[in-house]
């Protein structure tokens, strides 16, 4: 007898189905089956696309699926034993699950023998200072940043106050996956310390970096959407410090995000109508941790993140000429800018720990990355949101120039980034499919992080993501209807 | 020889050394069983003061928020506080951080479940094959909920003791009671609840720092300061308290400690003095018990040994009083569970109330004497070791639903493999310490032979 028996493949079109993943298709199977006819057990093979990442920048995930507490006690007592025990300082921001990752990570700390302080919820900067006046030997914070809420992830911080580079993250992994930690027995084991001075303290130190009184004597009124992050605690005190008439939304700490925790022109609407209708001379956006910023013109226009690089870059540059540290992957708007005041410009792989290093090798003046996140190297050496905040605000004071007039000034590139979900064990053979077939076209490759081409109107950058399973497109050119030509032109290359 | 396991996964709980076996993943992953196991509900924990039991309280509260369960962190206080916080706050479970009598190296989980008992057998089994099975309820999102940190728990566990029983009576002269609480989670509330009573309190190991003053077993050899203590002070009374308070011993006005057997015996006697009813305790408790029972002629019941087995029989029979001969008082009106600031009071009332001093009672009371000993035993010889005493003592009558009790005319001997430390326990009642000493020689030796 035929047995019916249909298994079909469909390309998805329903859009919630496909969370987190936004981006694009992927395959389902449905299977059909006779009601009548006998049937071997058939079994369906799930396509395995699970959102965890473990990798040098740390683990990421979804909690309630991939990102169990077994996994942060484990990568916690990992750490303790990398550092081989030591003060550890730990901090979060405010998803619903930083109170579950928290008590795994304090217990993986504690179990490691390391003597923890707890900071509670508090910017990951403002921990990264504190690292250094606490004599710390190193600090996790718990916060996925720019991901969505459902997200969290462990970042972790060494006795300098800098994330771990890429050889110490290795490290750090080799120490996981032996699975063997170190183990503080009942009378060496050590208890939890709770502060939360670390606030207080980093605004104490932006306070002493910055022209504070030229500031104070304008009484500029600023608005700012803390996205209900753990900045919600420092960007109102540090702006109000600033004598700043201070807007803020979405500044309670213990409400959901209102919006993505990414600080792009598409989460800046609330933030736009209150610069507009409080006629504030900038409005500012952060992220969930404190380390990217976006900005609203005092004309009420949102600007793409990555304008705030070359605003910060171009303050910068024109009272002191020297190197700007970046990534690949950022506009090529902080060239021009550097050119012009007679710069220099030093591109490193994505990622903080990169520009730190770039940072301290080239002795720059200011790192960021097309993201948002700026540094400003006499705070630390290391993205905060509210350094870039004090940098800004010091130009408008100083100067009388309006953040608008600043950003006519700069020059106008059209980026675009794309993201292609990819199965997880794809990402690679896509990226050197990409780079065969442009070797092909005979084009000039950069392969310090994925594959940058550059070409005679723009450039295309393509890159497996630290953080997630994707790939990520991004191109510049003059024009947007360029971009989007380079932008499809690149996808027609990737062959997922 | 086997090396012996630092691990003990049981029906009981987890019971484990810290710095060896009992990893925080490892007690995530029970947390996370019972938060599964009890549907993600309330789950209210606390903990002794151990120097882990910081440590073990996060790895549980991570497990646990991680199921969607919600957490009432009630902090340091004894585990009948915990046992009294999930009955009054209708919780679905709690658990208790506490490896009560072990040395300080060791800790452990202990589970509640939403009457205030801990698990029984069945539900416990359960727990256990959620944990091996592995896979247990994720939570994420706005499923997540948080854990409050509650204080006062201890406050309100003397009241609920002063509503049933009420301050002592009015006596000529205050009571003087030393407490020593071995420094454990009975350092704070114990105090305050021998002053809130109307007696004076003169502490002794008070300070609830996770060190170790003395073996933590309330057992006569470990009193040997509060002995002293109650003399030099010439006090009423001296109370010694496990690390967790849920057991308690007695030292007479005259400095003696009269075995943490008796101490069931006295409230027992106050009890069935306000009401008659019956009474329950385990296999290896005094025959005491019995005896001032008779006098009230009230029946008596005996069950095997653990917690839960007694509490579960106290139901059944609807026992006025209740409890262990380790110095586990259980009184229903209070608390359903072991609790020595239930017994302080209780016994309070009776020294109050009679006017006596505990020697005095005890004069009233047949004496025996309990010889207890432990032998370390690797599980799997354990059976053996029964069969053996069940062939040697054949000729008696015995009781075997909890290792093996041989019953003679002149007192008792009970043999039984322990549910928590690879060890067996010999324990032997007489008339005379000779006797008793005797019986657990001449059994130890046939054991060992």
């Amino acid at each position: 007898m035929a047995i019916e028996n249909i298994i079909r493949c469909y390309q998805s079109k329903d859009r919630a189905a496909r969370q987190p993943f936004g981006g694009d298709d992927y395959l389902c199977r449905e299977v059909q089956l006779s009601p009548t006819a006998q049937l071997p057990e058939i079994q369906t093979k799930k396509v395995s696309m699970k959102p965890l990442k473990i990798g040098i920048t740390g683990v990421r995930g979804i909690v309630g699926e991939t990102f169990t507490p077994e996994l942060a006690v484990e990568f916690a007592e990992a750490f303790g034993t990398y550092l081989d025990r030591g003060r550890i300082l730990v901090c979060r921001d405010t998803r619903p699950s930083g109170q579950m990752i928290r008590s795994a990570v304090l217990a993986g700390l504690l179990a490691a023998g390391c003597e923890v302080v707890d900071l509670g919820v508090c910017p990951t900067p403002s921990m990264q200072l504190a690292v250094k006046w606490l004599k710390a030997d190193g600090g996790i914070a718990i916060t996925a940043g720019h991901n969505p809420w459902q997200w969290n992830a462990l970042k972790f911080v060494r006795s300098d106050g800098l994330y771990l580079n890429s050889t110490q993250g290795e490290e750090l992994l080799d120490i996981f996956h032996q699975g063997e930690y170190a183990k503080a027995g009942w009378d060496t084991i050590k208890q939890v310390v709770q502060t939360a001075d670390a606030i207080e303290e980093h605004i104490k130190v932006l306070h002493e970096n910055f022209a504070t009184e030229a500031i104070r004597s304008k009484k500029l009124t600023v608005a700012v959407d803390c996205c209900n992050g753990a900045c919600s605690f420092l960007s109102p005190k540090w702006l109000t410090k600033l004598g700043c008439e201070v807007l803020a939304v979405n500044d309670n700490p213990t409400a959901p995000f209102p919006h993505a925790p990414e600080p792009k022109p598409e989460t800046m609407a609330q933030l736009r109508a209150i610069v507009k209708a409080g006629r504030a001379a900038i409005g500012f956006a952060h992220d969930a941790d404190g380390e990217r910023l976006g900005i609203v013109s005092d004309l009420g226009e949102p600007l793409s993140e990555e304008m705030t690089l070359a605003i910060a870059a171009e303050i910068r540059l024109r009272k002191k000429a020297g190197v700007v540290v970046t990534n690949v992957s950022t506009s090529s708007a902080v060239d021009v800018i550097a050119a012009r005041h007679g710069g220099s410009v030093v591109r490193t792989p994505v990622g903080q720990a990169y520009i730190s290093e770039g940072l301290i090798e080239h002795n720059g003046v200011l790192g960021g990355e097309g993201s948002g996140g700026i540094t400003v190297p006499e705070v630390h050496l290391t993205h905060d949101s509210a350094a870039a905040i004090g940098l800004i605000l010091e130009h408008l004071a100083q100067t009388g120039e309006r953040i608008s007039d600043l950003v006519a000034g700069l020059p106008q590139l059209a980026i675009l980034k794309h993201n292609v979900t990819v199965e997880p064990h794809r990402l690679y053979s896509v990226l050197q499919e990409f780079r065969a077939s442009m070797e092909e076209e005979g084009l000039e490759i950069d392969a310090m992080d994925g594959i940058k081409v550059t070409l005679a109107d723009g450039w295309v950058h393509v890159r497996g993501s630290n953080t997630e399973s994707m790939i990520r497109i991004i191109v510049e050119a003059q024009t947007e209807a360029a971009a989007r030509e380079l932008l499809d032109w690149a996808r027609d290359r990737i062959k997922r | 020889m086997r090396a012996i396991p630092t691990l003990k996964i049981s029906i009981s709980g987890v019971r484990g050394v810290v710095g060896q076996s009992l990893t925080p993943k490892l007690l995530t992953r029970f947390a996370e069983a019972f938060g599964t196991h009890t549907g993600s509900g309330t789950i209210v924990i606390g903990r002794d003061p151990r120097t882990s039991g910081e440590m073990v309280k996060h790895a549980v509260v991570a497990g646990l928020l991680s199921t969607g369960s919600r957490v009432i962190d009630i902090g340091v206080c004894p585990v009948p506080t915990v046992q009294l916080q999930v009955r009054n706050r209708r919780a679905q479970g709690g658990i208790a951080i506490t490896a009560s009598h072990n040395p300080p190296e060791w800790n452990a989980l202990k589970f509640i479940g939403s009457s205030g008992l801990f698990l029984d057998a069945g539900q416990a089994r359960e727990l256990l094959d959620i944990y091996h099975q592995g896979e247990y309820t994720k939570a994420g999102g706005a499923e997540l909920r948080t854990v409050e940190v509650v204080e006062g728990a201890t406050d309100l566990h003397i009241q609920s003791i002063l509503d049933v029983l009420g301050p002592l009576p009015k006596t000529e002269k205050k009571l003087r009671v030393v407490l020593d609480s071995c420094n454990g989670a009975g350092s704070l509330v114990g105090p305050k609840l021998i002053e809130a009573l109307g007696a004076e309190v003169i502490r002794l190991n008070t300070t609830p720092d996770g060190s170790f003053p003395r073996p933590a077993e309330p057992l006569p050899e470990n009193l040997g300061d509060l002995c002293r203590t109650v003399k030099e002070h010439q006090a009423d009374i001296g109370f010694a308290q496990d690390m967790d308070a849920d057991r308690l011993a007695i030292v007479s006005e005259q400095g003696e400690a009269i075995g943490e057997d008796y101490t069931l015996v006295l409230a027992t006697l106050f009890v069935l003095g306000r009401e008659k009813g019956a009474v329950v305790a385990n296999l290896s408790t005094t025959s005491a018990v019995a005896d001032v029972a008779k006098k009230f002629d009230c029946p008596v019941f005996l069950t095997k040994i653990g917690e839960v087995n007694v509490t579960d029989a106290m139901q059944q029979q609807r026992a006025v009083i209740g409890g262990e001969g380790n110095g586990g008082v259980i009184y229903p009106r209070i608390n359903f569970a072991r609790d020595s600031l239930v017994g302080i009071a209780l016994v309070l009332h009776l020294l109050a109330e009679s006017g006596k001093s505990v020697t005095e009672l005890l004069a009233d009371i047949p004496r025996y004497t309990v010889v207890k000993e432990k032998i370390a035993c690797a599980s799997d010889r354990i059976a053996g070791v029964l069969r053996t005493v069940r062939q040697e003592f054949a000729e008696f009558q015995m009781d075997t639903r909890d290792g093996v009790k041989v019953i003679m005319p002149d007192g008792w001997l009970l043999v039984r493999g322990s549910n928590t430390e690879p060890i067996i326990r010999v324990v032997a009642e007489a008339k005379s310490e000779e006797r008793a000493r005797s019986l657990v020689d001449d059994v130890i030796g046939r054991i060992s032979r």
